[in-house]
């Protein structure tokens, strides 16, 4: 038997059948009760799920099956737009009608004829399974990939229809193939924000916005792509808030969020995001991530910045001591170690060309020198590691683990030892994007680590666009 | 009359599931081994461990603690000579 929360019983159905046991017994804790209250409460109830002999149903063995039928509705296009906007009444924890098929938005419909045209944009077949390219976080090269919550396989035809709904175009399916072949990550009680940045020629050639605003709208590749990302979810996954997916939902974007690398800004020595994943300058990548601790940005105002590096003057520069030295500065001294005030792990630096250019300036020649120093600044007494929430899990597990730098238990530490804050220099990434503003955004979220004492189990991984053409 | 059309499916495909029955439920307690297996953030599961412990001392207990939402397995030899499980879920 399994002891849950109320609003997740949903979750704990879809589950359980999943894992071929529909009729497990689950009970409620509650989330406000004082502890001993509540497992006193509970005692009793879970003996009698242990006990209480089984009724017929939970004695029952089968086969669940969920046949796919390829066309969900005929009729015309009005009609069409009144089915794929249907939405169902969600109880506890939403208690408010949500869309089944979208976002909330109207989307193109996603006609046979569509759906056809969008195929031309692969050399894949429609009813290939989606599987790995590479080993990963999901498996080994080849494994069909399965779309978290519910578990399920997707064919590269019911990728490309969301990619029609969302409004892509046929030369955007690459990427949306690649992105799905992450399996589209929504977290585990959470609808987290999904991001993901191109890297690579087909950036161009699909006409992505990698200078000012490429989070923004206006352009339809960057949109598209993105809301195609979280149509996956939606409807590949099977996610649904309340349903299977628990809190506030994405606080990036109503519609996931798809941009492009500046790689033609890239200071000199800088690698690309596909040459710093293993490929060639020339081969388009999608680095597919969740801001799993949320979004941190506007540090400081584009003209404070500018004082700083160009006279060092204003806050900035008094902050760091440099009043009245004209840069450049390092700026990053600025953000860190508070960056990690309130969360752990590692962050999806997308900085200004200008930015990425004075810290190239000031000596480092490479990324992996700033990913060095980042990882350097982290380091805080353990005596103020003890004091934060996440390392009470999976990072110390609980506190019974051994800490990585010195091979040594938990316990044996002093609380004068210092640990870092993200456990590998290179869980930290820095993409270069955006326009001549100084503008430095940070995803909390850093790059995917294959380590069972990960905080961030959900850390972005790279996958190829090419592999999809 | 306006022209009809066929609309595709977006949904992802459920592949088919063996379902099996629940494992048959204990006619007593007395001397049965049952495993206690924590998840998450120690909380609520302190208290069960030490009620359970306390209330049912007929009870042969086990615990297992994997401070992540991901279960710590039992080993096959431990399956053998289980007869319970109750999987504490603290996401």
């Amino acid at each position: 038997m399994v002891v849950d929360y109320e609003d997740q019983h949903l979750m704990m159905k879809s589950n359980s059948l999943k894992f071929g046991v529909p009729g497990l017994r689950f009970i409620a804790a509650s989330r406000t009760l004082p502890g001993p209250e509540d497992a006193a409460r509970l005692l009793h109830p879970i003996m009698d799920c242990l006990t209480r002999p089984l009724t017929e149903e939970e004695k029952k063995s089968g086969l669940w099956t969920a046949p796919y039928n390829r066309v969900i509705f005929e009729g015309t296009m009005e009609e069409a737009e009144a089915f794929f906007q249907q939405t169902k009444y969600i109880g506890n924890p939403v208690n408010a009608p949500l869309n089944i098929y979208t976002d909330g938005l109207p989307v193109v419909l996603p006609t046979e004829e569509r759906v056809k045209k969008m195929l031309t944009g692969t050399s894949h077949k429609p009813d290939e399974v989606i599987t790995l390219h590479e080993d990963g976080r999901q498996g080994k090269k080849g494994q069909d990939v399965m779309f978290l919550p519910k578990l399920r396989s997707a064919t590269v035809e019911q990728v490309a229809i969301n990619a029609v709904m969302a409004g892509c175009k046929p030369a955007d399916l690459p990427v949306v193939l690649a992105i799905a072949e992450s399996g589209v990550g929504v977290g585990t009680t959470v609808f987290f924000s999904q991001w993901a940045c191109v890297s690579g020629p087909i950036a161009k050639e699909i006409g992505m916005n990698s200078g000012i605003g490429m989070m923004g709208p206006g352009s339809q590749a960057n949109s598209a792509i993105g809301r195609a990302y979280q149509l996956m979810a939606i409807n590949i996954g099977g996610a649904m808030p309340g349903v299977n997916r628990m809190n506030f939902g994405s606080p990036f974007n109503t519609a996931g969020t798809c941009f492009a690398e500046r790689t033609d800004a890239l200071p000199p020595g800088w690698k690309g995001l596909n040459e710093e994943h293993g490929f060639k300058k020339d081969e388009s990548v999608v680095l597919v991530g969740l801001a799993t601790g949320g979004i941190y940005g506007a540090q400081f105002s584009p003209g404070g910045y500018r004082s700083l590096q160009r006279s060092g003057h204003g806050g900035v520069a008094r902050r760091m001591g440099v009043k009245g030295t004209p840069g450049p500065h390092n700026w990053l001294e600025y953000i860190v170690p508070d960056i990690w005030a309130g969360r752990e792990g590692g962050f999806i630096f997308v900085m200004a060309p200008e930015m990425a250019k004075h810290l190239h300036d000031i000596g480092f020649k490479s990324k992996d020198e700033v990913y060095k120093w980042l990882y350097e600044h982290s380091f805080i007494p353990l005596g103020k590691y003890r004091l934060r929430s996440w390392p009470d899990e999976a990072p110390t597990q609980g506190w019974l683990g051994v800490e990585r730098t010195s091979g040594k238990h938990w316990k044996d530490l002093s609380d004068d030892y210092m640990v870092p804050l993200v456990s590998n220099p290179t869980q930290n990434c820095i993409i270069i994007a955006g326009g001549d503003e100084e503008v430095c955004l940070q995803i909390a979220g850093g790059r995917y680590m294959p380590d069972p004492h990960e905080l961030d189990r959900f850390g972005a991984i790279a996958y190829s666009i090419d592999a999809w053409r | 009359m306006a022209e009809k059309f066929k609309f595709l499916n977006p949904q992802g495909t459920d592949e088919p599931v063996e379902t099996v029955p629940l494992a048959p439920r204990l006619t007593s307690l007395d001397g049965k081994t049952i495993h206690f297996c924590v998840t998450g953030e120690p909380d609520l599961t302190i208290f069960l461990e030490r009620q359970l412990k306390t209330e049912y001392p007929q009870v042969n207990w086990t615990v297992k603690k994997s401070y992540t939402p991901v279960p710590q397995r039992l080993s096959d030899e431990e399956r053998k000579t289980t007869d319970a499980v109750i999987l504490a879920v603290s996401w």
